[in-house]
């Protein structure tokens, strides 16, 4: 059991639940609903490319992958990010 | 960040054998093309809604109030920890113990089923409070992804039942068939957490 | 190559005899199916834009005058005189995916949902559609209500029919990716399960009239369309490069010694 606890899976696993609370947090108490907050929105978009990067890394094993692997999937989430962030400023 | 998780003691996954999984594709390599197409589609999908949010803040920000965060918050912890026992299933597979990937991707499995259950909690009571796809942009962007992604939960319901059958009943698991089906499930996660962060959190 | 008892002679066509005569070509019927199917789509394409500007789709809330005006439109006849002659094609474009399905080894539920999929989807996604605008055309004199509801009828069934198109596409993902003869390759099973997807995208569009997800909207129809078309043009691809492939031995048609041979080598009596 302990080494469950200790399998770096686990710890990363907990680290994503906690930021899951936190970010949850966020958006409850930062401020009013109805109300734009660039705050934040900028705050939970990124936790949540965080939270992305730590599943495709760590979960999906694409840290031991090849190089172009790697490449794409962070373009992926480095490129909707952006795009998502942009957008949402250019409209404000 | 990756350099944090392996300084930490090792587990049961951390053995000799890791060194040799360099430059490893996890299973499949179409499951990946599917994988990285499917991130793709959904990502339009996803700066779609943020560019027709920004033509209409109010409605979106109106809308968003009536969402259950709640639930969206389980449901997130639910699918982060069912892909923590799909990998945590993986490895031991990998390392030959049957039993014990038996016992987790089951455990994988009960959380995986979790989110549907849950996902019905929250869309009835909206529904019949009458909140439909019909009811303004937000609300069908709302259902039509969560919809979509669904669709792609149950399908890796199904996967998972394949892969706990397969090593069941087959007498030296095959790790490419788990590997892909992990993938899969994995990606699954990581989509909800896009959505999540852009339907109920965002301001 | 199994070390069988007699020496089989090789028994394919030689070269010399093939180039002459295309007419011999035992894949003739397949070339055929395959090559209608380029035509059919210019034909279609011609039809629905320039012609008739059916396509892109025409606002679900456009105003009365206007969508009387392009049902009585003179364009809108003859477009709909030449779908009516050229809808038999449908049926010899899909033989096209079913010749090559028929070779996986797959069980054959997954040809007949296919093929049950690509008939009702026809006649929901075309012949419908050719039905309501064909009326307002041929038959002048309806009121502007009629005309509305043909307009609505024909967009919702041409675009709205996704159901049959689900089964399909479907069917043919599964067929490619569960298929251990490799007749098509995987990935592409996987670009098929993406059909399905958008076919679901267009639910939609029996809700909303306008914005998005109206049946002229960026994510049904343009997102949609891009998806749909560059999926058309890859698996016509594959089946140019999978019908070549074929070994002749396989063909329905095959040569009287080339079925023997193939039956010599597997052990099979003939």
């Amino acid at each position: 059991m302990t080494s469950l606890i200790r399998n770096p899976l686990t710890i990363v696993w907990a680290l994503l639940t906690t930021v899951t609370i936190v970010s949850s947090l966020i958006a409850l108490e930062g401020g009013a609903a109805h109300q734009i907050n660039t705050t934040v929105t900028t705050a939970v978009l990124l936790i949540a490319a965080i939270k992305a990067q730590l599943v495709i890394r760590h979960f999906m094993e694409v840290r031991r992958a090849p190089v172009w692997l790697k490449v794409t999937t962070s373009g992926w989430l480095l490129g909707l990010f952006t795009l998502l962030l942009s957008f949402y400023f250019a409209s404000l | 960040m990756t350099d944090v998780a392996e300084g930490f003691t090792p587990g049961v996954g951390k053995s000799r054998s890791d060194d040799n999984r360099r430059d490893h594709v996890p299973g499949d390599s179409s499951m990946w093309f599917f994988v990285i197409g499917d991130l793709l589609i959904f990502g339009v999908y996803f700066v779609g809604y943020m560019y027709f949010r920004g033509q209409n803040h109010e409605l979106f920000l109106q809308s968003q109030v009536r969402l259950n965060l709640d639930i969206g918050a389980i449901n997130t912890v639910m699918l982060l920890t069912s892909s923590l026992f799909v990998a945590l299933g993986t490895e031991a597979a990998r390392a030959g113990n049957r039993v014990a990937a038996l016992q987790r991707f089951w455990i994988a499995l009960a959380f995986g089923a979790a989110f549907p259950l849950l996902k019905m909690f929250e869309w009835i009571p909206e529904i019949c409070s009458g909140l439909t796809p019909g009811t303004n942009l937000f609300f069908m962007y709302y259902y039509v992804m969560t919809g979509m992604h669904l669709c792609h939960v149950a399908l890796g319901l199904v996967i998972l039942c394949f892969i706990l059958r397969n090593l069941k009943t087959s007498k030296a698991p095959q790790i490419s068939f788990v590997e892909t089906g992990a993938t899969y499930w994995h990606m699954v996660d990581v989509l909800w957490l896009v959505l999540f962060a852009l339907l109920y959190l965002m301001r | 190559m199994s070390g069988s008892v007699a020496e089989v002679p090789k028994a394919p066509t030689p070269p010399a005899e093939r180039a002459t005569s295309w007419r011999k070509n035992r894949k003739l019927d397949q070339w055929i199916a395959f090559w209608s199917v380029p035509f059919f789509f210019n034909l279609f394409g011609l039809v629905f834009v320039p012609l008739s500007w059916m396509m892109p789709p025409r606002s679900p809330s456009s105003t009365t005058p206007h969508i009387v005006d392009f049902m009585q439109s003179h364009n809108l006849l003859i477009a709909c005189v030449i779908l009516t002659l050229a809808y038999g094609l449908a049926p010899v474009s899909n033989a096209c995916y079913l010749m090559q399905v028929r070779r996986m080894s797959v069980s054959p539920a997954f040809r007949y949902s296919m093929m049950i999929g690509a008939i009702t989807g026809a006649i929901v996604g075309m012949l419908f559609p050719m039905f309501c605008f064909g009326l307002g055309a041929f038959r002048p004199g309806y009121n502007s209500g009629v005309l509305t509801m043909l307009y609505d009828f024909g967009y919702l069934a041409f675009i709205g029919s996704l159901g049959c198109f689900c089964v399909m596409w479907m069917a043919f993902g599964l067929a490619i990716i569960l298929d251990e003869n490799s007749i098509l390759p995987k990935w592409l099973g996987y670009y098929t399960i993406w059909q399905y997807v958008t076919e679901l995208m267009a639910a939609p569009v029996w809700i909303v009239k306008s914005g998005p997800f109206a049946w002229n909207g960026l994510m049904t129809f343009w997102f949609a369309m891009t998806l749909y078309v560059s999926w058309q043009i890859i698996v016509y691809v594959c089946i140019y490069r999978a019908i070549k492939n074929q070994p002749e031995a396989e063909l329905d048609n095959a040569s009287a010694e080339l079925r023997q041979a193939v039956e010599l080598r597997s052990g099979t009596s003939a």
